[in-house]
């Protein structure tokens, strides 16, 4: 299978997924125990009848099930995934597109650095195996991979925020200080808000890119291709780094795509504790106002996020690993 | 048949299980993660006893630090942490171990149904990578906001959710030992499908259905704790995630009471790093591959 064909097989795969994301999103409102209209257009006193049919009209809840998903799919082509009920009449799509970016910087960010961390620890740690300096490394690492985040948090906001005063205690800036724009301020105190949250999130992160670059490590030490460039007398850090890494760092690639599931997780508890105004706060309040179609929209925006990031994921390593083309 | 093979295999069972004590014993992460899980059980059975005060009793030394009288001192309603630490630990493990039976009863049967039969194989895996790839957690609120709080829903939630890891693994188990000579000789002397499963198959896949029953574990301890923190766990079972919870939307940890805090989040962190520690020895001594060098 040539990497062209093996790009489309995959291309498929994940049209599929796609579909049944968007068929899951359709359903789960509808089919849950309860009454799915108030689910989704909410019971509000101050809404008149007049509104409560158009709204009726709007998403097809008068119309049997296979009409409403007509329905349903042509609202999503125009990006409508439904009102929020708490901010009504809001879309939910102009409330989560608000949040997005905000998610993308701290989960952007702290990935990268999970990944670049976990790495360069791994590489050393799998190197060393067996020294102090591994088995310390191994320790903070397990350590911290098993600790929930939003503890972690709580623990960098008790120190750094409320009794050291280095950092503020929440959110993204301080509205009251400094307009948001394209100002020196303005970046400045992001920057100052993200240091926490960003340290919650790749301190959980980077344990599991650690634990697997270490483990492929040692494995690829024992390859008969590392004792030959052992004969031939090259020196440590080209066995390092030209020969062993190189190969180790394979299974990584994949690793990451694993953790998805463990960054949005993540992300979504590390931007609660620290009320980062990012798509998890907007969760959590939606669960907390019993928002339900934005607690729905925003599971849909990450499903198809995470899908997305899967595909570009496998072709990478489609690229970078002939051996998954042709298995 | 059954009857002939009876005494014999309990025998085998019986020796194999000497045999996986002895290289258990040699795996010193492995003894720390069970002595911390086996002391965290102990105080989750006998919590009754190991209480000093009934943790939802209210009383008037509201928000009192740690003292001789409350080890933990009290919450905003006078109810003493220690005693609230000692039942969470019985509601976090049993939920963790109940949600872990449920998705490692989902994923070890149809990891063994995709291995074993080949005509299934293909629809089931195809079901179980969309599953890998839908964010579970994510989905978990989802459900848990539609189906309202209550500790069965968060139970049977997050089982229905964290199964398809174990479905992978127990297959590609299956796929191998249905190519094994005694799974072949029994096919020819004809034995029927139902009959491999439960004398061949199901025995040699036991094992490695346990070690990942014990990693299932500890995450679900972490999804139960993340859901109770969003305020999406039942109030009335106060879990250690609950109480973090409780002590957040309380002002407690606004107000820089350590006490109420501190404490749930380490317990949690200590049981599921001794979940993994048991998690990876279990898996260093299944998988013959893994072990030391």
């Amino acid at each position: 299978m040539g990497l062209r064909k093996y790009i489309v097989k995959r291309g498929i795969d994940t049209s599929i997924t796609f579909f049944i994301i968007i068929v899951l999103n359709f359903l789960l409102p509808r089919l849950m125990p309860g009454d799915p209209v108030s689910r989704l257009i909410g019971t509000r006193v101050q809404m008149s009848t007049e509104e409560r049919i158009a709204l009726l009209k709007r998403y097809g809840l008068d119309k049997p099930l296979h009409e409403q998903f007509i329905v349903y799919l042509k609202g999503l082509l125009r990006g409508d995934l439904g009102v929020s009920l708490s901010r009504y009449p809001t879309p939910v799509t102009e409330v989560l597109m608000y949040g997005l970016p905000w998610t993308i910087l701290l989960v952007g960010t702290s990935t990268i650095l999970a990944i670049i961390i976990g790495t360069l620890l791994g590489i050393i740690s799998g190197w060393r195996r067996g020294e102090k300096l591994d088995v310390a490394n191994l320790a903070v690492a397990l350590a911290t991979y098993s600790t929930p985040v939003f503890w972690i948090g709580m623990l960098l906001i008790f120190f750094f925020a409320i009794k050291l005063h280095i950092f503020p205690v929440a959110g993204a800036f301080s509205p009251e200080h400094v307009a948001p724009g394209f100002s020196l301020t303005y970046v400045i105190d992001v920057l100052r808000h993200m240091v926490l949250p960003i340290v919650a999130l790749t301190l959980i992160l980077y344990g599991g890119q650690y634990l697997i670059v270490r483990n492929s490590i040692i494995e690829t030490l024992t390859e008969d291709y590392i004792l030959t460039a052992r004969a031939k007398g090259l020196d440590d850090r080209a066995i390092m780094f030209k020969h062993a890494a190189r190969n180790a760092l394979l299974p990584a690639v994949s690793y990451a795509a694993i953790e998805i599931g463990l960054i949005v997780a993540g992300a979504v508890l590390t931007e609660t504790v620290f009320s980062w105004p990012g798509i998890g706060t907007i969760i959590y309040g939606a669960v907390l106002d019993r928002d339900y179609p934005v607690i729905q929209g925003a599971f849909f925006i990450i499903a198809i996020s995470v899908l997305l990031a899967n595909f570009i994921a496998d072709i990478v390593y489609g690229y970078l690993d002939p051996r998954i083309r042709y298995g | 048949m059954k009857k002939l093979l009876g005494p014999r295999r309990t025998a085998v069972l019986k020796k194999r299980i000497k045999n996986f004590w002895y290289l258990y014993k040699s795996n010193k992460m492995g003894m720390i993660g069970l002595s911390i899980l086996l002391f965290f059980i102990f105080i989750a059975v006998f919590a009754h006893y190991i209480a000093p005060y009934d943790p939802y009793e209210f009383s008037l030394d509201v928000n009192a630090p740690p003292s001789w009288k409350h080890p933990l001192g009290t919450n905003d309603a006078g109810q003493d942490i220690f005693s609230e630490l000692i039942y969470g630990t019985r509601i976090s493990l049993l939920v963790g171990f109940l949600a872990a039976f449920v998705s490692t009863f989902i994923g070890g049967s149809i990891g063994i149904l995709a291995g074993y039969f080949k005509k299934l194989d293909g629809i089931l895996m195809r079901i179980t990578d969309i599953f890998l790839v839908i964010p579970s957690f994510p989905l978990m609120i989802l459900l848990a906001a539609y189906l309202g709080p209550s500790i069965n829903t968060v139970i049977l939630v997050i089982g229905i959710l964290s199964w398809p890891y174990t479905a992978r693994v127990i297959r590609s188990q299956v796929l191998s030992l249905r190519e094994r000579t005694f799974v072949e000789s029994a096919k020819v002397i004809g034995a029927s499908d139902f009959y491999i499963l439960r004398a061949y198959i199901l025995p040699n896949v036991m094992p490695l259905l346990f070690a990942n029953m014990v990693l299932n574990v500890s995450g679900a301890i972490v999804s139960e704790a993340g859901l109770a923190f969003l305020g999406l766990s039942d109030v009335t079972y106060k879990s250690w995630g609950m109480i973090l919870y409780f002590a957040r939307i309380r002002g407690g940890f606004i107000r820089g009471a350590y006490w109420w805090w501190v404490p749930p989040g380490l317990c949690i962190a200590t049981v599921v790093l001794a979940f993994t520690l048991v998690g990876y020895a279990l898996d260093e001594i299944l998988n013959p591959r893994l072990r030391k060098r």
